[in-house]
């Protein structure tokens, strides 16, 4: 047996002795860094880890009309989801298959999201399909169903124009609002879009622990679950009665009526016919109803009292004759000679009344809607001043009603039609047209309610609004919005007093002679305006009653007739319904008992191209 | 006899042992633990091992010195027939090893192997006749080790065949191979490595040139060495590019798991979640999110240091390491000590078995060393491994005991 030199061995046991110390020291560095300097990264991220937080929705708000009845609501519907990391493509394929989904999109969805929070895949299942996964659970695993809320109509509820609808949110409206989430739901039109913020409430989160396996082990703390946020009930001004009468009284038209209260811009009522049950546009949708509603050439998806525009016709001419007392370019009583013509340059134009009106004022001439009256004062006015005191009253710019999408119509200017015709391509032809409401101007219903409100309040309005107050679920208390007052500057009282004693006359006895309400002193006006697309539309704007104006309202029937005849009677219902809460009896009414007659045609213009005028119109 | 057996027993090595064990234990219960009484299973079952293993310990602690070094080559011969074996009736384990099952028992006879080897190496060593620095008995010496290495390798259990070529050149180093040899034989793995970057490949060159100048070494020699070194710097690249890219991939992916964060990544990642998020003090015996959810991969047994790292803290990390560091020392301590050749050598060698596993072990955890599957002595979960572990202890034990008997 050999001995091992002691010296040698004295002199190696420090090679030794230095390897573990570095080793050691090498493993203690390791865990310095891990555990001393990074220790809150790795702690959220072992939190992260094993709790798992789950978002609850919460209850979209409720929409009610002023006396609290319930008009949209929610029921539970189900919606299917996968976990991406737990689901299997064999499984995915067999859901997406049973459900006729689009495999690219659902795989998109899923790629676009990892881990363990579910996916929304299908939404509003059939009951069949929910009974089917759901006692099938075992077979999918990774596939849930989820109860998520649906919007609800009340029964006898309609006007999906104001509610307008919700749906997924899409990639765009995230990138606008970062607040959205995938797969969230959000308003898509209507109330539901303008109040989304307001009505979608905030969502809760539940911690749960889960295990490596994904395995739900209960709630990881009680006291940090954060419940939802009842979403905000938003509460109209108007009564949701008025509303199915005013749309009762479209059956079988087309058209708008929109009723503002005049004491604060409240909406009464917004009408668009034809319009769509609210129903199927919500939770699944049908594709054969979607592709009937977009290629119904009557445009039922469009919100007329707010998107369409239309020609104002006679109702206009209140504008110039607002325009021209105020400009001191008449008096009222400025008189002109209608004998059923006027000869602009070469052309002769027809007043609607054949026999003419004779030698009229101001009154008789809104009183008889006189074309010819009107275009002599319209070439009085000029251009320049018709325009300015059309942007005035509101024309040609958005009322800012709470509902998106709204339409601006158009004001004609001296600038739009030298961009549209060059320098000197138009005429006062032009300008006669636009000052008995043709041509190129365009207004939409809204517009005119806020019009009917200005000459009710003598130049005070407020701005058109559905939603009176909301309940706000946070606070627990309805909040209220200010209202938006406004005034029209530099027009005089006085000058509103001629223009509205027209109004009466046109009611009392005038053209518009249907809309009268028995009892109620009330303003009018009738418009039968000329339109591309066949028989004219009939207008009819008001305010009652006329001293202390409660009510401002626009009705427009499409393709219907004169104003007088078809518009008027419709605006009378609405308003007898809404002082007397019903109809009235109507008094047989003897035609030649009354000077009225329907206004017809005003200047035809060959696809709008300016008339050659050659006679100078100063001698006039 | 209890006189004697207190006297003579080393008292602060089997201290060290049962703190260990005891950490150990708590340990395991904390990783296996479900909430439910079936959980204990694991913790029972380890505790038999335990015994199993205490008991194998004193047998061997009181087994005569000469005993054990006569029996080294029957018993290396044993285990290398047990590692044939194991091909034709082995049962593949959960990772790469191979287990021999004996009715209920199963055996790992590749943990057999590393004591075997050690003591046959040490006897060997320490036969007078025997001189390292000759070339017969380098060559003998290195076949002891490397037949159960390959052996293993080929199961393949890779990870613990990586602890047989460790042992070679500290054995080698204590029993006094001269300086110039253990140049050649480790100088080749460096020229390895360093022929991917043609600076440092330079540089290197340069420092084996000096180092065969100043060696002073017949010319022939210093040239044979130097083509040596030019070659493996040629070829090693050339192997590379000559690899599969998939092969590529599972060596880069040994050497850095993390860039496989759904393979062996997966346990790293989750292994520093646990030990970072443990911080200073830890989250509690039996409060490690990690551990209790079963976020961990195999935690109670390559991973069980996670479990300590996260339930105790930098605290307990500091702990045991500092026990590990202590025991090792102790080794090196003992080895100094002894005036056995046997006894010292093998002390070296178990002390490098014991260091390789602790270092691999822990530096795996916190992601500075290859996932191998290499449990961490004393305290992961597994009987072969605890065993024969203790088994080394008893002979630990016994060479201390007999530390002035030649």
């Amino acid at each position: 047996m050999r001995e091992l030199p002691r010296r040698l061995l004295e002199r190696r046991k420090y090679v030794f002795i230095a390897l573990l110390f570095l080793s050691f020291l090498f493993l203690l560095g390791g865990f310095t860094k891990l555990q001393l300097y990074n220790t809150e990264f790795y702690l959220q991220k072992s939190i992260n880890n094993s709790i798992r937080s789950i978002e609850i929705y919460p209850v979209r708000g409720l929409i009610k009309d002023r006396n609290g009845n319930i008009l949209v609501d929610n029921r539970p519907s189900f919606a299917l989801s996968v976990i991406p990391k737990t689901v299997s493509t064999q499984t995915l394929s067999y859901v997406i298959h049973h459900l006729d989904l689009d495999s690219a999109t659902v795989y998109k969805r899923i790629n676009q999201n990892f881990g363990f929070r579910p996916v929304i895949i299908a939404r509003d299942l059939l009951p069949r399909d929910v009974v089917d996964f759901e006692e099938r659970r075992l077979e999918f695993p990774g596939v849930l169903t989820i109860v998520e809320p649906k919007r609800y109509y009340m029964p006898g509820v309609n006007s999906p124009h104001i509610f307008g609808s919700i749906g997924e949110v899409t990639q765009v409206e995230q990138l606008l609002s970062p607040i959205y989430k995938q797969g969230d739901i959000v308003g898509k039109s209507g109330l539901e879009k303008k109040y989304d913020l307001s009505l979608r409430g905030t969502k809760g989160l539940e911690y749960k622990r889960i295990d490596a396996s994904g395995k739900d082990l209960g709630y990881y703390d009680e006291n940090r679950n954060i419940p939802p946020i009842h979403g905000n009930d938003l509460y109209l001004y108007m009564d949701y009665k008025m509303q199915c009468f005013a749309e009762s009284l479209f059956t079988g038209r087309q058209g708008a009526l929109v009723a503002l209260d005049t004491r604060n811009g409240g909406v009464l009522a917004l009408v668009s016919k034809p319009d769509f049950d609210p129903r199927s546009l919500s939770g699944r949708i049908n594709p054969e109803i979607w592709s009937k509603l977009i290629n119904d050439p009557h445009h039922p998806l469009y919100s007329r009292a707010i998107q369409s525009t239309y020609p104002p016709g006679s109702t206009y001419k209140l504008v110039a004759a607002l325009a021209a007392l105020q400009e001191k370019i008449i008096t009222p009583h400025w008189h002109a000679y209608c004998p059923g013509y006027y000869k602009l340059g070469r052309r002769i134009i027809h007043c609607w009344k054949v026999k003419g009106h004779g030698n009229i004022d101001l009154l008789q001439a809104i009183k008889g809607s006189c074309n010819v009256y009107f275009y002599q004062l319209g070439l009085k006015i000029g251009l320049d001043v018709w325009t300015r005191y059309s942007k005035k009253f509101g024309f040609g710019s958005l009322t800012g009603i709470d509902i998106p999408n709204e339409k601006p119509g158009l004001v004609p200017s001296i600038d739009y039609f030298n961009k549209l015709y060059g320098e000197h391509g138009w005429t006062r032809g032009n300008l006669a047209n636009l000052a008995i409401g043709q041509g190129e101007l365009l207004v939409t219903p809204l517009q005119m309610a806020q019009f009917a409100m200005i000459l009710a309040n003598r130049g005070i309005y407020y701005k058109p609004h559905l939603v009176d107050h909301v309940y706000d679920y946070v606070d627990k208390k309805m909040i209220h919005f200010p209202a938006a007052v406004k005034y029209i500057q530099g027009v005089s009282e006085k000058n509103y007093d001629v223009v509205r004693e027209g109004m009466r006359e046109v009611v009392n006895g005038g053209t518009g002679w249907q809309a009268k309400v028995r009892g109620i002193e009330m303003g009018g006006k009738t418009g039968t305006s000329q339109n591309p697309h066949g028989e004219p539309h009939a207008w009819f704007i008001g305010f009652a009653p006329f001293d202390k104006p409660e009510v401002a309202i626009a009705v427009i029937v499409e393709n219907a007739g004169s104003g007088g005849g078809v518009a008027a009677p419709i605006a009378r219902q609405f308003l007898e319904k809404y002082f007397y809460g019903k109809l009235l009896p109507r008094p047989i009414v003897k035609r030649d008992s009354t000077q009225a007659v329907e206004e017809t045609e005003p200047l035809k213009l060959d696809n709008f191209n300016p008339i050659p005028i050659t006679v100078p119109i100063d001698s006039l | 006899m209890t006189k004697d057996f207190s006297a003579k027993i080393d008292l602060i090595l089997l201290s060290a042992i049962l703190l260990l064990l005891t950490i150990g234990l708590f340990t395991v219960y904390s990783a296996t633990y479900t909430g439910h009484a079936q959980s204990q299973l694991y913790f029972n079952r380890q505790l038999i091992f335990v015994a199993i293993g205490l008991i194998s310990m004193l047998v061997v602690a009181f087994t005569p010195l000469k005993l054990i070094q006569r029996l080294a080559y029957p018993f290396y011969g044993l285990s290398i027939l047990l590692l044939i074996l194991v091909f034709f009736l082995g049962v593949k384990g959960y990772g790469a090893e191979r287990w021999l099952a004996f009715g209920s028992f199963k055996l790992q006879p590749s943990e057999l192997a590393k004591l075997a080897t050690i003591l046959a190496v040490a006897r060997y060593l320490s036969s007078p006749e025997v001189d390292i620095n000759k070339f017969k008995h380098l060559l003998v010496t290195a076949v002891l080790i490397f037949l159960p290495f390959l052996l293993i390798a080929k199961q393949p259990d890779l990870g613990t065949s990586l602890v047989f070529l460790a042992l070679l050149i500290p054995l080698l180093y204590w029993a006094g191979l001269n300086w110039f040899i253990l140049f050649i034989l480790i100088s080749p793995f460096f020229t390895a490595l360093f022929a991917f970057n043609f600076y440092a490949f330079l540089i290197w060159m340069f420092i084996v040139v000096l180092i065969l100048i100043f060696s002073r070494k017949a010319v022939s020699i210093m040239a044979i060495i130097f083509i040596l070194h030019i070659t493996v710097g040629l070829a090693t690249p050339a192997m590379w590019a000559h690899l599969r890219p998939y092969q590529q991939q599972r060596i880069l992916t040994f050497a850095n798991p993390e860039k496989d964060p759904k393979g062996s990544g997966y346990q790293i990642i989750q292994s520093k979640v646990a030990i970072g998020s443990g911080g200073l003090w830890g989250k509690g015996y039996l409060n490690g999110t990690q551990t209790q959810l079963r976020f961990l991969p195999a935690q109670h047994t390559d991973f069980i240091f996670s479990v300590i790292g996260e339930e105790w803290g930098f605290m307990g990390v500091m702990i045991v390491l500092a026990l590990f560091l202590a025991l090792l020392f102790y080794l090196l301590y003992l080895a100094v000590l002894v005036k056995s050749v046997f006894s010292s050598v093998a002390l070296i060698g178990i002390l490098t078995v014991l260091f390789f596993h602790v270092v691999v072990n822990i530096g795996m955890t916190i992601g500075l060393a290859p996932v191998t599957g290499l449990p961490l002595p004393f305290i992961s979960y597994g009987g072969s491994f605890l065993i024969s572990t203790l088994t080394m202890m008893g002979c630990v034990l016994n060479f201390s005991m007999n530390r002035f008997n030649n």
